[in-house]
């Protein structure tokens, strides 16, 4: 890339090799150039400045900020990670914790039942529980049965037929007998 | 022969140490998440997800840290495997993404206040701090793509090759999305003599 003509008709970088220069891809000749020339020095370092200072800026703000977050989450996420056996150990906790859960679980109920008194006297309750709730379901059942024949006696002692009520009998829909005979005939 | 067999040796040597460095994921996070934070936070724009993202990218290295060659810095490595993310969760969000996260950007003007107190004067303070906040507005008008390679050029110091490889783009595509970005911004930062 050759280099540009400026208003005082002397030869500078133009802004592509100023960019190429920040972006550190200068051609030979544009770097011999801005080696020697304090103009164009000058150029590059104006344009440098908001990227330095954006740089500097945001890297205070970032270490800060990093000085404020915790470690202990790495280390406790990364935990499981440091063994050899990798992803595998949490499964293995998890079926020991339960084992041992287990072990000390299944102790403690049988302990809690031999106190809440002895066991024979409880069977038998347990036995004749079922007895108990057939014979009362029999009894309900009876007294249910007794109460809808009342219901049906009272019932039919206050239907009206419809005759009385100067009504034609309704016949059935699903009786054999025709509803019109003169159309069946 | 002994020039190839001393340059596998330097990579050898290269990638035991930072093999080890690796396996030091305390270390390792002490070293690299405030750079990595950077290129995270100002690639997308969200503060909260980029400390999510660098967090996946600590655990995804340290998971796969077998897998590093030394074949390129530690530092490359790790804003290969963030981009990567990145790119997952635009993915994830497609239009929302950049858009929404917008709203819960980052102020520069509080990054600012974190620059270290050195012998500077409080008007160049404020001049890097203006300059700061140009360059963050014309990079929020950039393509994804444009953002991304210029931040790993200029943020992250990457070789334009190894912007090439991190973001499996020809060399030649990333010379031109530089070129755009860099010209875009200069233009925003009014540096376009």
């Amino acid at each position: 890339m050759s280099l540009t003509t400026n208003s005082r008709n002397s030869l500078h970088l133009s802004n592509d090799q100023i960019d190429d220069a920040l972006l550190g891809d200068m051609a030979p000749e544009a770097d011999r150039h801005l080696a020697a020339c304090e103009l164009c020095a000058a150029r590059l370092a104006e344009a440098r400045m908001p990227i330095d200072s954006f740089r500097t800026v945001t890297l205070a703000w970032s270490e800060r900020r990093s000085a404020t977050l915790p470690l202990q989450e790495f280390k406790m996420s990364a935990g499981p990670l440091r063994s050899a056996a990798g992803k595998r150990q949490p499964i293995w906790a998890s079926a020991v914790a339960v084992l041992l859960a287990l072990a000390v679980a299944v102790p403690v109920l049988r302990h809690e039942t031999r106190l809440n008194g002895d066991e024979s006297s409880q069977v038998p309750v347990a036995v004749s529980t079922p007895v108990a709730d057939q014979s009362a379901s029999d009894d309900q059942i009876s007294r249910d049965n007794q109460m809808l024949s009342a219901i049906d006696r009272d019932l039919a002692a206050s239907t009206e037929s419809p005759a009385a009520l100067g009504l034609k009998p309704v016949r059935s829909h699903i009786s054999n007998q025709p509803a019109n005979p003169s159309i069946q005939d | 022969m002994q020039l190839a067999l001393d340059a596998t040796m330097t990579n050898v040597q290269g990638a035991v140490r930072t093999g080890s460095e690796l396996d030091d994921i305390d270390a390792l996070v002490r070293t690299y998440r405030p750079r990595l934070l950077r290129f995270v936070t100002f690639s997308i724009g969200d503060q909260d997800l980029a400390e999510s993202i660098t967090q996946d990218c600590f655990l995804k290295a340290y998971n796969g840290r077998g897998n590093f060659r030394g074949d390129c810095s530690v530092s490359t490595w790790l804003t290969s495997i963030a981009l990567n993310l990145i790119r997952d969760q635009q993915r994830l969000q497609k239009f929302r993404f950049w858009r929404q996260a917008r709203a819960t950007a980052i102020d520069i003007t509080d990054a600012a206040s974190f620059l270290p107190s050195n012998e500077s004067s409080p008007e160049a303070k404020i001049l890097v701090r203006e300059k700061a906040q140009q360059v963050q507005a014309a990079l929020e008008n950039l393509s994804t793509n444009q953002r991304t390679v210029f931040m790993m050029r200029f943020l992250e110091d990457m070789e334009l090759s190894e912007i090439a490889a991190a973001t499996k783009m020809p060399l030649n595509t990333v010379k031109t999305h530089l070129h755009r970005a860099l010209k875009s911004v200069r233009a925003q930062v009014g540096t376009n003599l």
